[in-house]
């Protein structure tokens, strides 16, 4: 073991004292030590202590006390005494056969009930020790995978498992979507409460999963193994789900506040602040310098990726909702943004980076602007006035210019980039899609000056990039000078960076900016104006629709805040998460459907929506990534039973709330708090008591176990309680068991109900459906005993 | 708060006291009673097996009481009387009628457990003389013999107890009875354990 400083509590009070004045020290506590020494041999802690705090001294907490019909016991009193106290065994038995189970004599000598019931997890995924091999950093360790849903799971949890952080896919979403909650109700067959979830974070999944680089997909999990969930592919059957259902979805709210907000710019920033301002209630106004509403969604993105019929349907859904749009109005021109501020309670400036940047090089005002281009993109249909064209940048706003130009009828297209291939900021679907479709791309160039004669382009020089970022990850380039190219052209198309629109800022109105950004408050996007909130591009330059609905949602929320209105607590369903054992064994992910290279055009969207089957299995192949592991003591489930009282240094919590509300009892204190007892009172009247299945008669954990405590009288159960240990995360009351139970005279026939009933909502995994067996074997012995 | 600079503990009735620290020759807090006890003093009668508090054969009695060295601070031993198998022998009397009976009966193989089980027998038996078998075989459940060992080491004990039919006894088994039981791993095993085909613990 590593060394360790080690300190003996005089009390309980003592003790959290000091975790209290120490938060910068890294301190565990230590009662018998029998799981804690374990833990700490292993190193398997994500954070070794630097002290211990040993509570083996507090000698006034080793008792069991009995007054009327109250038990206490002190959190030091060790399972020995428990076990072996004549007056446990004759008034809580159920007490004194869990102790009992725990482990072996010589470990119950020193083990206390306070540690029992903080002890940590025994999944041995977890459990591996770190001297062997590599750290095992699994979910629950703070890591990103559960190794037990693919790895041998046969004592793990047969009734789901539990969340224990975001998911890596999650974490990755810009706008946090909770994709694995939304991925078990599609496999539920409830595609509305998917369609509830998502837009709790995102309220245009019908654009966002066909235009977003989902990116969550390269963090899933999966990929450590074979492909990773198409999300994307999912998201969107979810998402023109929500366009065909677009009433119900956008539905006016059901009462108005009163307060207005006016958005400029109708973007994907703009866009999700309207959504969540309407639904709370207030009048919004969305104000777009253009025709129709959508920003670069309408104007930018190219027609085969995004029809913008998608977004059409949306603003129509907008409009029923009751959000305002004022088109063609440009702030700073047709309305001062000081205006604005008079008029409206809030304002909301997304105005997107649409701005050509100046890179200074020979001969750049005769290239064309990228954007510009793709805005325009209608007027060159038919017109084949570029045969060879070069494109510059590799984003994917290059990748929607090089595209379109070739479906436009280019000759030739080039690409030239200064970053290497892997390094491309355009994802590699959009690469690829390219050169499927004759796009030369040229990787490690920078452009160096124009080839033109008068007004004529004959081609490009281009000089050799070196490296693009420097030491610390900045945007640095530098070239090679010596290494030049020459790439014949008659068109060059520039989309290489934007820059944010801010002109409607005058000279009086100010604003703090950073490097030609408005400047935010992350978290609220709040500007340096009171009332006055910003997103988008604007705030952050060019980046990703999905980043640009995050920022909307978040300053919505801000505004919400400041109106006084809290923002709707997110989806949480109740109970334990589960995967589909069969259909995560998929490694292979749903294709999705495009037309052939040939077939496709400027207007016609590219792919196709996967159909409902598809979309279950793709569902299916989702792993709810979370921890599966069981519960480990044989001490809490008999208190959950006994409905004790778990008495703490700061307050008293139930047994059930303590031991089911988390994934580990110990998350449920503060730091610098300590069980200092347990208390119950003695059930009268009932029969009770622990049947525990391992395989070998000591030592072993269990398997299953049943606290169980029921009463009957005049040959009728009157009442039962019935709690299982070691088949899911938390201890679990088998509720539908006891109802089953009580009113019914014990006899074989119920015996059989009520271990049907015990596993009612059996979520097996690959290697355990044998535990399933068990607990009803464990019911129907107790029931086949009752008298 | 109490921070121990020095502890003193009592080992076969010998005194030790050591100082407590990272200096060269102090007993770390994190040491465990079966290191100060094997590899400080020499007293490699209890052997560090699992090192897990699983095997039982590191088993002490410390203040009466047997326990898992391995899970135990040596630091947390301040005070304590420590009794290994070093010190069972008496002087004047020679072994310990344990000791004897394990010889007489020949109760153990490679003897790596012995030492273990016999500790945990003597706990058992300073506190109740004259246990029933259930109750000799409960106090060793904790302590584990790869060498198959039990049977020898329980009729030695029981003859010990005085027990009737000491040559017969057995051991209790898991109760696992269970209609229509599903095997775990068809394809592997038949139980989470067994290795064979069926065994005492099979769920057929
Ligand atoms: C071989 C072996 C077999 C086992 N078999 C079983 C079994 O069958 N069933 C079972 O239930 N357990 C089993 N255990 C786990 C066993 O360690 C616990 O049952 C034991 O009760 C823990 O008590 P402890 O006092 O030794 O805990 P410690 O190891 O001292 O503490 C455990 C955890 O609780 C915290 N803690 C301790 N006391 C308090 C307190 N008062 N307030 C707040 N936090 C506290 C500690 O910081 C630590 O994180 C086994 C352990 C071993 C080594
Ligand atoms: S079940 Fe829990 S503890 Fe075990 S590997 Fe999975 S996340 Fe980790
Ligand atoms: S398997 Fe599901 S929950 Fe896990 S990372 Fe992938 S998408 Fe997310
Ligand atoms: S070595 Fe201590 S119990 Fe195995
Ligand atoms: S005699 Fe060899 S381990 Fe017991």
């Amino acid at each position: 073991m590593k060394h360790f400083e080690y300190m003996q509590a005089e009390s309980f009070a003592d003790a959290a004292a000091t975790l209290k004045e120490n938060t910068d020290h890294r301190i565990s506590v230590m009662a018998g030590g029998t799981d804690l020494l374990g833990a700490l041999k292993e190193d398997i802690l994500e954070d070794y202590p630097e002290t211990v705090i040993g509570l083996k001294g507090i000698k006034e907490a080793d008792y069991i006390e009995f007054s009327g019909d109250t038990v206490e016991i002190g959190a030091m009193t060790r399972l020995s005494a428990i076990a072996s106290s004549d007056e446990i065994a004759a008034r809580a038995p159920i007490l004194a056969e869990a102790a009992y189970s725990v482990a072996t004599p010589i470990i119950r000598n020193v083990a206390t009930i306070g540690g029992n019931v903080c002890q940590d997890v025994r999944c041995w995924f977890y459990r591996y020790p770190h001297q062997i091999g590599e750290r095992f950093d699994c979910m629950r360790k703070g890591g990103n995978e559960c190794y037990a849903i693919r790895g041998d799971n046969r004592y793990h949890s047969i009734f789901g498992g539990m969340k224990t952080h975001a998911t890596p896919c999650e974490v990755e979403c810009p706008a946090a979507t909770d994709i694995p909650a939304y991925m078990e109700r599609m496999r539920a067959g409830d595609i509305h409460a998917a369609a509830r979830i998502i837009m709790e974070a995102n309220p245009i999944p019908m654009i966002t999963s066909r235009v977003c680089a989902h990116t969550c997909q390269e963090k899933c999990n999966r990929n450590n193994t074979d492909e990773s969930v198409a999300i994307h592919l999912v998201e969107r059957r979810i998402g023109d789900y929500i366009l065909e259902h677009a009433e119900e979805f956008y539905a006016p709210p059901t009462a108005e506040t009163g307060k207005s907000a006016a958005l400029v710019g109708s973007g994907p920033a703009g866009l999700a602040a309207a959504y969540y301002l309407r639904s709370a209630g207030h009048s919004v106004t969305v104000i777009d310098s253009q025709e129709e509403p959508g920003g670069m969604l309408t104007y930018a993105i190219p027609s085969y990726r995004l029809p913008k019929h998608y977004v059409k349907d949306l603003a129509d859904a907008y409009r029923k909702m009751g959000v305002k749009f004022m088109m063609n109005t440009t702030i700073g021109k047709d309305i001062s943004a000081e205006e604005l501020e008079k008029r409206y309670d809030k304002v909301f400036l997304a105005t997107g980076a649409w701005q050509r940047p100046v890179l200074g090089f020979d001969g750049e005002e005769f290239t064309e602007f990228g954007l510009q281009f793709l805005k325009e993109v209608k007027q060159w249909v038919g017109k084949k006035e570029r045969q060879n064209v070069l494109v510059v940048g590799g984003g994917n706003v290059a990748m929607d210019v090089a595209v379109t130009a070739k479906r436009l009828g280019a000759k030739s297209v080039t690409l030239a980039c200064l970053e290497g291939k892997l390094e491309m900021p355009a994802s590699a679907e959009e690469v690829a899609r390219a050169v499927e479709e004759g796009v030369t791309v040229m990787n490690g160039f920078g452009v160096s000056r124009l080839l033109y004669d008068g007004e004529k382009i004959n081609g490009m020089e281009l000089v050799t990039c070196v490296s693009v970022f420097d030491q610390n990850g900045r945007f640095n380039p530098t070239y090679d000078h010596d290494s030049k190219t020459v790439v014949e052209a008659d068109s060059v198309l520039v989309a290489a960076g934007q820059k944010a629109d801010l002109s409607f800022i005058e000279e009086k109105y100010s604003i703090a900016l950073n490097r030609g950004l408005i400047k935010v408050d992350e978290g609220t996007q709040k500007t340096s104006r009171s009332g006055v909130f910003a997103g988008g591009d604007a705030t952050t330059g060019p980046a990703t629709v999905i980043k640009a609905v995050r920022t909307g949602r978040l300053a919505a929320e801000a505004i919400n805040r400041e109106f006084g209105i809290e923002t709707p607590k997110r989806f949480s369903k109740p109970g334990f998460i589960t995967y589909d054992t069969e259909g995560a064994q998929n490694g292979t992910a749903v294709r999705e459907r495009e037309l052939p290279a040939a077939e496709r055009s400027l207007e016609k969207e590219d792919s196709f929506t996967i159909g409902g089957e598809e979309c279950l299995t793709e569902a299916k192949r989702c792993m709810n990534c979370g921890c599966y592991s069981v519960n480990a003591s044989d001490i809490s489930p008999a208190l959950i039973a006994l409905d004790a009282e778990i008495v703490t240094t700061k307050r008293t919590i139930g047994a059930d709330a303590f031991f089911t509300t988390k994934l580990e009892a110990r998350d449920m204190l503060d730091r610098d708090e300590l069980v200092v007892s347990i208390r119950f009172s003695v059930p009268s009247g009932f029969k009770m008591g622990y049947k525990k299945f391992r395989v070998r008669n000591a030592i072993d954990f269990a398997i299953v176990s049943l606290a169980y405590l029921y009463k009957v009288e005049a040959g009728k159960i009157t009442d039962a309680k019935l709690v299982l240990g070691g088949v899911a995360p938390t201890p679990i009351r088998a509720k539908e068991a006891e109802s089953a139970m009580i009113g019914q005279a014990p006899s074989a026939e119920l015996a059989g109900k009520a271990a049907e009933s015990a596993i009612e909502g059996a979520a097996v995994m690959k290697d355990n459906a044998y535990k399933v067996q068990i607990v009803r074997a464990l019911v129907k012995q107790m029931v086949a005993a009752m008298r | 708060m109490i921070k121990k600079d020095c502890i003193v503990l009592s080992i076969n009735g010998r005194k030790f006291k050591f100082s407590v620290g990272t200096g060269f020759g102090d007993v770390s807090p994190s040491e465990t009673l079966t290191h100060t006890l094997r590899r400080r003093l020499g007293y490699t009668g209890s052997k560090e097996s699992c090192d897990a508090g699983a095997c039982g054969c590191c088993a002490v009695i410390a203040d009466g009481e047997a326990i898992a060295s391995c899970m135990a601070l040596t630091v947390e031993m301040d005070g304590k009387s420590i009794t290994t198998i070093e010190g069972l022998e008496d002087p004047i009397e020679g072994l310990d009628p344990i000791q004897q009976a394990f010889i007489d009966e020949y109760s153990f193989q490679c003897g790596y457990c012995t030492p273990g089980i016999i500790m945990v027998a003597k706990a058992l038996f300073m506190s109740n003389p004259h246990p029933t078998a259930n109750e000799i075989s409960e106090a060793l459940s904790g302590n584990y013999c790869r060498c198959i060992s039990q049977y020898t080491v329980l009729r030695a004990l029981n003859k010990l107890a005085g027990n009737e039919n000491a040559e017969l006894a057995t051991f209790t088994r898991a109760s696992d009875e269970v209609e229509d039981p599903i095997p775990v791993r068809q394809e592997l095993y038949l139980s989470p354990y067994a290795n064979g085909h069926v065994c005492a613990h099979s769920l057929d």
